[in-house]
């Protein structure tokens, strides 16, 4: 279908605004039992993103704790002991308890039916399920924190956690544990809806890049996750029975365990990422008006990362005691790892070159992620070569890495998703000067946070070291501060978003101008999501051409006019395409 | 299965859906029959030929209960895809564990 | 569209197009579910291969000492079980209730059996002092005192002192159990660690695998009861019309792995003796 540059192109006109129906998800039944029972993904994922809100906090008060403690170079404000529990209490509560659920619990719960046609997940009540295990592991976790806290470290080594520690290790390890089962639940919930719940015309070749990702990450849910559990199981009857397979006097391997434990928390840093590059996908291809570049190797590029993911676990290891031979190749797969992600950001940049770029909150999360997340990819190249990874393993390097992929790609990524679909969710839309202001503050906050780190590792400053020499001073005060702007970064959206609930001005169904299902329905949906059967004739980003998947005409994107037409409601003007001089002839 | 053009879904099963009393006990006494094989063969002294057979016959009792028991004969490709995908990621780990495990030097116990 | 549409409103659940798209979720829904518990007990599997390797010998003793005539009966009964199960689903699909019926009570039975010879072995170990940790150690130490003090007194008396094979034939007059007595033949008067020992640490070793592999496949037959339990309930309630026969099925899918993963774990744990380098 090509395009005259110059001419105004007619394709069918956009659909009549969909009223937006008094009755939604959110007020059809009320009551705490309408919540607590409920078995609609979307109040599911509701329900998902305020209990990893309040994780965010307890786990960003434990660093605010680390943080804090380092500004001297003896402790500031902890003992020793202590800080042991607060950089342990951050770890476990930041993996578990908020970034492996954020987005696949709730922009996936939420999401998913929505993007591919679907009524509802294909297990309504395990979702509910899932939710329950997720909370009562939580506070399995918390009972841990506060009956004495964990302090050795969130991967839990043994011997120290299995027989040396006198904390509460125990019930803190239960609590991971239990929670696994929720991922687990979760995942298996996602895959079975995308094999077999989507609406006519949606095939594997048309499914949003985010499904892709969705999918990708609950195969290494159901994959990984199981090892972890059997390994923890394994170390909970050491440390309760006092004999057990990693126990050196009977024999055992402490390694061993170290094989057990990475071979899903390895994947398991994949299933925190992949869904934050699926939400990049979405996110820069509605802002920048244009058709994602490589579809195929994108999606593929997701499988491939799940897939490439577990066999490289050993890297975490290299100094541990493995035999030379394996290091050799684990250095060598881990290698290949970064090659699916790589394929990704080039992909990414090149869906953005020409393209017709605005600069809302979502997009400006999402550059910010494009490079943090590439930063952090290349210094994981460092890690990944044996030869340097002998200096750097276990010092500040890894920790500034593992920051700038989790906290600059993954975190950015899901507030990216925040700001992209709060309007769909709640039928709000927020401040625009606000989020973009607040994005500024988190990319300046994060960047002093963390860039120092990089260069406290590579002089050798170690982590979990409550202590430090003198000359790494400055570079520990320049982190804590930067800590403290990225603190009141993530309090601002807190803030603003929860403002836009009560005095946000109401959002359209497609506020965005985006192409994908879940647009296509009122803001916030119904319980049923359609009225209709929806039918797919298309793939999910033809922006260039002005047609969502259903084959309708588009609403004006946003940042077109002169006033923000996101807060626009009723009929807009100008369907179809907008002609530019950067358009792509098609 | 989903374009047969004699099966509309929503029909309650036909019979080439369901299993054969035949066909059930016939795996019955193959998969018991290598049981009682496999514990008769650890009387045999086999040395370490035993390992590999044991776990021989252990494969062969698991692929028949999976094709005709499990149902993977009516070949839903997700369910075909789910098994032998998880037969691959078994084989990493133990490969890759072991690949650590047997290449360390030990001094002789 | 069939007949039975009481039977058909009541089974197809409102976010389902069709039946057929509902047990073909249901059933895939069953295989990934299986995907996690075979990685689960995968791991354990690995860790095992890994001693395994490494403690032949340890393994092989261990193994010889428990009770294979128990295993192998267990392995009769689960197989039985998973036939009975297999049929169960059959009647489902014939609409045959009482027949459903039957047949899972069998299932559950003869999965009740498993249980109850499992019990039996634990006890007999646990009676036997055959368990890693304390109960080991001290019941080990006993015939190992008694030769020692038996040697002291050939010392003392100016015979010589025990030979190998007076040894391996000794005939202890203490009440201990058989398997201490044969650890303590293997290793008395040879240095630790050296050829023909068997270390009586890596013995509790195998043995913290034998108890909690069993163990944690003993939790998941007794889950797999209990949903067989429910299906009963079910069945008899009258909520398993032909239609919904993917409920049954869904269950056996999970039964059978159950029975797939004792087939393995038998012949690792309980026969190791023929192999296994001595």
């Amino acid at each position: 279908m090509s395009i005259v540059i110059g001419d105004t192109p007619r394709t069918a006109p956009p659909p009549p605004e969909p009223e937006t129906p008094r009755r939604n998800y959110l007020n059809e039944t009320s009551g705490f039992w309408s919540w607590a029972l409920t078995v609609d993904h979307k109040r599911i994922g509701i329900l998902y993103l305020v209990s990893i809100t309040a994780f965010f906090l307890v786990g960003g008060i434990a660093a605010g704790l680390v943080r804090a403690n380092l500004l001297t170079p003896n402790g500031a404000i902890l003992t020793e002991d202590q800080y042991n529990k607060a950089f342990t209490a951050h770890g476990v509560v930041m993996l578990f308890l908020f970034l492996i659920p954020s987005i696949p619990a709730v922009f996936g719960n939420f999401l998913v039916p929505l993007m591919i046609g679907a009524k509802d997940l294909a297990f309504p009540r395990l979702n509910l399920a899932s939710w329950y295990v997720f909370m009562i592991g939580a506070a399995f976790m918390v009972w841990g924190l506060l009956s004495g806290g964990i302090d050795t470290g969130w991967t839990l080594y043994p011997p120290y956690s299995s027989r040396y520690s006198h904390a509460s290790v125990a019930p803190g390890v239960f609590g991971v544990f239990i929670t696994g089962f929720s991922s687990i639940m979760t995942g298996l919930n996602i895959m079975v809806t995308v094999h077999k719940m989507r609406a006519p015309g949606m095939t594997w070749g048309r499914l949003p890049l985010f499904i892709w990702a969705m999918y990708a990450t609950s195969f290494i849910q159901l994959l990984g996750t199981p090892v972890v559990a059997i390994t923890l199981l394994l170390l909970l009857v050491e440390r309760l029975a006092g004999v057990g397979i990693f126990d050196p006097s009977i024999g055992g391997d402490p390694v061993l365990y170290q094989h057990l434990f990475w071979f899903y928390s390895h994947p398991a840093v994949y299933i925190m990422i992949v869904p934050g590059m699926g939400v990049v996908s979405e996110v820069l291809t509605c802002f920048s008006r244009k058709n994602i570049f490589g579809y195929k190797a994108v999606a593929w590029s997701s499988v491939g990362i799940a897939v490439v993911g577990f066999l490289v676990w050993a890297h975490h290891m290299f100094v541990a005691g493995i035999s030379y031979y394996s290091a050799l190749l684990f250095s060598f797969l881990t290698m290949l790892v970064a090659v699916p992600s790589a394929i990704k950001v080039f992909n990414w940049v090149a869906t953005l070159y020409r393209g017709s770029i605005t600069f809302q909150a979502p997009m400006m999360f999402t550059l910010a992620f494009l490079v943090l997340f590439t930063v952090g990819g290349v210094t994981g190249m460092f890690l990944a070569t044996m030869g340097t990874d002998i200096h750097l393993h276990d010092t500040y390097f890894v920790v500034a890495h593992f920051h700038f992929v989790m906290v600059g790609g993954m975190v950015l990524a899901y507030l990216a998703g925040i700001h992209f679909w709060w309007p769909k969710m709640t039928g709000r839309m927020y401040s625009d000067f606000w989020s973009k202001t607040s994005a500024t503050v988190i990319f300046v906050g994060f960047f002093f946070t963390f860039v120092p780190q990089f260069v406290l590792g590579y002089h050798g400053m170690p982590r979990r070291y409550p202590n430090y020499p003198e000359e790494f001073q400055v570079y520990n005060v320049l982190s804590t501060a930067g800590a403290s702007i990225l603190g009141v970064g993530y309090l601002m959206p807190a803030v603003y978003l929860t403002l836009s609930l009560f005095f946000g001005p109401k959002a359209s169904a497609n506020p965005w101008s985006a192409t994908g299902l879940e647009w296509q329905v009122p803001s916030p949906p119904t319980v049923f999501n359609f009225e209709y059967l929806p039918i797919t004739v298309c793939g999910p980003y033809e922006y260039a051409i002005g047609v969502d998947q259903m084959g309708r005409g588009l609403p004006e994107p946003p940042g077109a006019g002169d006033d923000n037409p996101a807060t626009r409601v009723g009929a807009t003007l100008l369907p179809g395409p907008q002609p530019k001089e950067t358009e792509v002839v098609g | 299965m989903a374009h047969d053009p004699h099966h509309n879904p929503g029909d309650p099963p036909t019979l080439h859906d369901v299993d054969t009393v035949s066909s059930v006990v016939t795996v019955y006494a193959v998969v018991l029959a290598l049981a009682v094989v496999n514990i008769l063969l650890t009387f045999a002294a086999l040395g370490p030929m035993a390992l590999p057979v044991q776990l021989g016959i252990g494969a062969v009792q698991a692929c028949l209960v999976a094709w005709y028991w499990m149902h993977m004969r009516r070949g839903d490709t997700a369910v075909t895809l789910s098994a032998f995908t998880t037969l691959f990621f078994m084989f990493i780990f133990f490969v890759l564990v072991l690949a650590d495990v047997l290449t360390r030097w030990r001094a002789a116990i | 569209m069939s007949a039975s549409t009481h039977g058909h409103g009541t089974v197809l659940k409102h976010h389902f197009d069709n039946l057929e798209q509902q047990h073909s979720a249901e059933r895939l829904g069953m295989w990934f579910f299986l995907v996690t518990e075979v990685l689960f007990f995968t791991g354990m599997f690995v860790a095992y291969t890994v001693y395994r390797n490494w403690y032949p010998g340890e393994f092989a003793f261990a193994s010889s000492h428990l009770l294979w005539w128990v295993a192998a009966i267990n392995t009769g009964l689960l197989i039985t079980s998973s036939l009975t199960m297999t049929l169960a689903i059959r009647s489902a699909q014939l609409g045959d209730k009482a027949g459903l019926i039957r047949r899972l009570l069998l299932t559950f039975a003869l999965g009740a059996g498993f249980m109850g010879f499992k019990a039996f072995e634990y006890a007999t170990d646990y009676h036997e002092k055959f368990v890693p940790g304390e109960m080991f150690r001290t019941e080990y130490a006993r015939p190992l005192a008694e030769l020692t003090a038996d040697d002291a007194k050939r010392k003392f008396e100016g015979r010589p002192a025990l030979t190998r094979t007076e040894v391996e034939s000794y005939q202890f007059k203490g009440e201990y159990e058989h398997w201490s007595q044969d650890l303590a033949k293997r290793n008395y008067g040879r240095e630790p660690a050296t050829e023909g020992t068997v270390s009586p640490e890596r013995v509790q070793l195998f043995l913290c695998f034998y108890y909690i592999m069993t163990g944690i496949h003993g939790v998941h037959i007794i889950v797999g009861l209990g949903c067989i339990l429910w299906l009963v309930f079910e069945a008899y309630r009258g909520a398993i019309p032909r239609e919904a026969y993917s409920k049954v099925e869904v269950i056996s899918l999970y039964w059978h792995l159950v029975d797939m993963i004792w087939l393995f774990l038998m012949p690792l744990l309980y026969l190791i003796r023929s192999g296994g380098g001595q």
